[in-house]
């Protein structure tokens, strides 16, 4: 399920936030509708990032699909290990398939973020 | 009718053939081998070789298909050039057979004009020779473009003429000009297991396709770890003993075993008595000709790169058709509009018509259709799933005006695209024909589709 401990945006990205750093994922339901994931082009690190835009791209065997920034920063450090083994994002989306980290520039936008159980509503919506 | 052409490569060769049909009689005289940039150093040679790291990028993938090896798959890059000098001679033996069928004079030297109706001709050892014709069509060429800082020494400095002829895999290699040849280079060097740096002036790599297509290239590069450096240029380049050294503009420093110079091309139509007869030329040499391929003096035509724009060999062949039937009193246009091109990277990328950026550039309301191959069973069946296809189409009209392909076997998906653009059909003409299954064309049949978002194998968005 969603954790309770993450925010999500719409385009099924989450972040958690420590300090004033955000880790960015996608969600269980992307990896899901998404399939097996066999790439991902990583945003780079230093790159400023506006919250709704892409940072990254997810090729699976059956779609291809924009990452999409769900809070506005700086890109500090990338998951590395995701460019040899991407299925890791299949199988612990918010865990070991975390994304990147981003030094947020405005901490109120994760507040207008879902919580977990918004999310989980917003895609209940989204499958009918 | 007596017609001179000078140079047989695709627009001289292909010109020469179609006049001795009508029955001209007809003199080609050329200073290095039939065939031209085309079958001599261009479209043939780097095609064979590819056709060799295609198959090493293949064996790579044997164990995901189920096949079992005992042994590594290794290149020798000595023996694919031996393999694509033996098909080189194999065409070249071809054209010349086919010249002599139909009793075309072949003059092996290098001619110059001296008036309208006359050129001579010397070859190495021989006397200079005089050729009388009603008619000449100039199909000279052209050679890859020269940059002062680094000029081609063969060794270090490489022109692509010089790299398709290395027998030794370079450790690494810098390759100047993000452009077809320099993509297709990047490609073979980097299947061959070179390091392989890009260099590109303007903000992305293939600037003349359409952007989606330059976006996708760009992500299978990275894949491929082809280093793509945009919007750069050089502030130094020197060649040394060991190497190439580059240092860019914002001061990055880029060493090199080689470096390949793929910067363009030059126009062959200096010395051959085109000032001396009149005849006009554009600022970068280019000849300048009408629609019916003629140049400003009578009796004078030019086809292929040397009259500039598309440098295409069957462009070349087209404009030289046309440039023949013309000389024995036809009236033929060059049409540009529906022209396909393929470019060999991996994956192929191929396309005809109009770019969707060059539609908003005219103000043309366009629509646009995607499907990408990663979708398709077919795709998935031979281990190919990247890339896409693009259908731009006539928001009013639904008329195919340019299809964008970058994926498996593009180059022969493109046939169909080309002549949807030259007939004028929409895109619900494409939707509605029955495509085989399972196929690659079928990618053309959905992108089709996407158009009005009838795709059916496109999940609803």
């Amino acid at each position: 399920m969603n954790p309770d401990d993450l925010r999500y945006h719409k385009e099924h990205t989450w972040v958690k936030v420590s300090g004033r750093k955000a880790t960015v994922g996608i969600t269980d339901y992307a990896q899901e509708a998404l399939g097996d994931i066999v790439y991902i082009d990583l945003p780079e690190v230093e790159a400023e990032v506006e919250i709704n835009a892409e940072i990254g791209e997810i090729e699976s065997t059956k779609a291809t699909s924009s990452i999409i920034a769900p809070v506005s920063g700086k890109i500090v450090e990338i998951n590395e290990d995701l460019a040899e083994s991407p299925e890791v994002m299949n199988e612990d989306p918010y865990g070991k398939g975390w994304i990147a980290v981003i030094e947020l520039e405005d901490g109120s936008e994760v507040d207008e973020l879902m919580d977990a159980s918004e999310y989980t509503k917003y895609v209940e919506e989204e499958i009918k | 009718m007596k017609l001179a052409i000078l140079g047989a490569g695709p627009g001289g060769y292909v010109a020469a053939i179609r006049a001795a049909q009508s029955g001209a009689q007809v003199t080609i005289i050329e200073e290095r081998e039939v065939g031209g940039t085309c079958l001599n150093r261009g479209c043939i040679p780097t095609k064979a070789i590819i056709a060799s790291t295609e198959l090493l990028s293949r064996a790579r993938e044997l164990d995901s298909f189920g096949l079992e090896s005992s042994g590594e798959i290794l290149p020798n890059l000595a023996r694919i050039v031996d393999r694509k000098n033996t098909i080189v001679a194999t065409q070249i033996k071809g054209i010349r057979n086919l010249l002599k069928s139909w009793k075309i004079t072949l003059k092996e030297g290098r001619g110059v004009l001296s008036s309208p109706n006359r050129l001579s001709v010397s070859s190495g050892s021989g006397p200079m020779e005089t050729i009388d014709a009603e008619n000449i069509i100039v199909a000279t060429g052209s050679r890859p473009y020269q940059i002062p800082a680094l000029p081609f020494d063969g060794k270090r400095v490489l022109s692509s003429d010089h790299a398709l002829g290395l027998t030794e895999i370079p450790k690494s290699i810098l390759i100047i000009g993000a452009g077809v040849i320099g993509c297709e280079f990047a490609c073979i060097f980097r299947e061959l297991g070179s390091e392989v740096t890009l260099l590109e002036k303007l903000p992305r790599a293939l600037a003349t396709e359409d952007i989606e297509i330059s976006e996708v290239l760009a992500r299978e590069f990275r894949k491929k770890k082809i280093r793509l450096i945009t919007n750069t240029n050089t502030d130094r380049m020197e060649a040394g003993a060991d190497g190439v050294h580059v240092v860019l503009i914002d001061g990055r420093e880029i060493f090199a075993e080689k470096a390949l110079v793929a910067v363009g091309r030059a126009f062959n139509s200096e010395g051959i008595g085109l000032e001396e007869v009149g005849v006009k030329k554009g600022i970068c040499g280019e000849v300048l000709t009408d629609g019916k391929m003629q140049t400003n003096i009578p009796g004078v035509y030019a086809v292929g790169d040397v009259v500039g724009g598309l440098l295409l060999a069957h462009v070349a062949s087209t404009e030289g058709m046309i440039a023949a039937a013309n000389t024995l009193g036809g009236d033929e246009h060059m049409d540009y509009s529906s022209i396909p091109s393929a470019i060999y990277t991996s994956p192929e990328i191929a396309s005809v018509g109009l770019r969707e950026f060059q539609a908003d550039e005219r103000g043309i309301k366009v629509k646009t259709g995607h499907f990408q191959f990663r979708a398709l069973a077919k795709a998935h069946v031979l281990g190919e799933i990247d890339g896409l296809v693009k259908v731009v189409s006539d928001a009013l009209t639904d008329r195919v005006l340019g299809v964008h392909i970058i994926g498996p076997r593009a180059s022969d998906l493109i046939a169909e695209a080309a002549l949807a653009v030259r007939t004028g059909l929409r895109t619900s003409d494409i939707a509605e024909t029955i495509h085989a299954h399972p196929t690659l064309p079928e990618a053309m049949q959905e992108a089709s589709e996407d158009v009005s978002g009838t795709a059916i194998h496109i999940a609803k968005r």
